[in-house]
């Protein structure tokens, strides 16, 4: 029994609809969903990176995962859609509410930088647009060594045919580049009928030319991969953590799992 | 020795309200199956799905239904499956997504993995009601449950019944 993410739900100012999608999520039996804030900064204004609103008031009681006997759990993630390397700060403290980071480059250099520089944990590959460049293998396998995962997401290709073809068709040549290895398929899902089960996803990941046993990881262990990956960006190279005590002082903890994460597949 | 071998896929049918759910009958999901993988694949998936595909059983009390592929292209069409976005019935459009849960050689494997799946439903849903009398109901419909002796049509009724009063 592998453990199901879904590391992409788009985020809606509508709390019930967030709750029929957790809700849904939870009876497909995903056991973790990462809600995903869009920042789109442009030059011309200064805007607000939105913060994340908690969790506890987001969703009252967490439903139960299918099959399972925890409830789901529910993070907090912010996408940065770019077209130049100085909109990204990575240590404003407004970026270190969130769990997880996510780029999505628009032009070619910025998608050489963030794949060798920038310190996130996804790359997003646009799928409602032909892409504007190619990939080569160079940043792609610079990427892979650091940790970094590319993710596709297909409620697009749900709602409409061309979005069909631009998805199959990028999603496909990232394929050919990376050799199936650390990718996450996920959906960006407004409603809760555009989710879809686990199986369903490592079915299509078939069609995205990812073998069988590279279409389940990019569900389930990649996912994880991920997730201690972001847990790594808020410690001192993923050895040592601190955390406040009650009583206001630092302690600090080793981290046994931490030196794992920097390598995507444990050996 | 030729034995003639198809895959059955246990799919369950998700809609947002749980009223139009009843309004489903096996012709029209059959129709909107052939009609996503005729978008999907094209020709070919259209005459691959003629080969011996068919509806073999819709509870459209719990949306649960039985599809029958033939052995060599049950994946291709399964692909096919999540593209469905909505089903047309009695020119009524319910918009729902299918969720497959298990994919068996035989109808009986799928019954069996279905009984399985509905006791842990009913198991799911013993917290949520205070009342005794119900608490009752579900405690003697999970302990019936069982392949022979009827014990799956019980199950459906009383998913069914659970199911209203949980509206």
């Amino acid at each position: 029994m592998s453990v199901f993410m879904d590391l992409n739900v788009l985020f809606s100012a509508d709390r019930s609809r967030l709750q029929s999608l957790v809700e849904t999520a939870a009876h497909l039996g995903f056991s973790t969903v990462a809600i995903n804030y869009v920042f789109e900064p442009t030059t011309k204004k200064k805007q607000e990176v939105p913060s994340p609103v908690p969790i506890s008031e987001l969703i009252g009681q967490l439903p139960v995962v299918q099959g399972r006997s925890r409830p789901i759990k529910v993070l907090n993630r912010l996408t940065v859609v770019m077209s130049e390397a100085s909109h990204f700060r990575p240590n404003t403290t407004e970026y270190r509410a969130f769990d997880l980071l996510a780029i999505q480059p628009t032009t070619e250099k910025l998608f050489h930088t963030t794949c060798m520089l920038c310190d996130v944990d996804i790359i997003c590959i646009s799928v409602t647009e032909k892409l504007p460049f190619f990939f080569k293998r160079a940043p792609i396998n610079g990427a892979i060594d650091r940790g970094v995962v590319f993710e596709v997401s297909y409620a697009s290709a749900l709602r409409d045919s061309t979005m069909r073809r631009y998805t199959i068709a990028n999603a496909v040549c990232l394929m050919e580049s990376c050799k199936g290895k650390n990718v996450i398929v996920s959906s960006a899902a407004e409603k809760a009928l555009e989710l879809r089960g686990p199986y369903d996803i490592i079915n299509l990941g078939a069609l995205f030319g990812l073998s069988d046993a590279d279409s389940k990881e990019a569900v389930s262990s990649t996912c994880r991969a991920v997730l201690l990956h972001a847990e790594t960006r808020k410690t001192a190279s993923g050895i040592v953590y601190t955390r406040i005590s009650q009583q206001d002082t630092l302690q600090d903890c080793v981290g046994s799992e931490a030196p794992a994460a920097k390598r995507p597949k444990p050996t | 020795m030729v034995r003639v071998k198809s895959r059955y896929l246990l799919c369950e049918i998700n809609v947002s309200d749980r009223r139009d759910l009843l309004k489903l009958d096996d012709r029209a999901v059959a129709g909107s199956v052939k009609a996503a993988v005729a978008r999907t694949h094209g020709d070919y998936g259209a005459a691959l799905c003629s080969i011996r595909f068919c509806v073999k059983y819709l509870n459209a009390h719990t949306g649960i239904v039985f599809l029958r592929f033939h052995k060599g292209c049950y994946k291709l069409l399964w692909s096919a499956l999540p593209f469905i976005t909505s089903i047309e019935c009695r020119g009524q459009i319910i918009p729902c997504f299918l969720n497959c849960l298990h994919v068996g050689g035989t109808i009986r494997t799928c019954q069996k993995f279905l009984i399985r799946y509905n006791t842990r439903q009913l198991h799911q849903m013993l917290p949520k009601y205070k009342n005794k009398e119900e608490k009752r109901k579900i405690q003697e419909a999970i302990l019936s449950c069982s392949l022979t002796g009827g014990g799956n049509k019980a199950l459906e009724d009383e998913l069914e019944s659970e199911e209203e009063d949980d509206e």
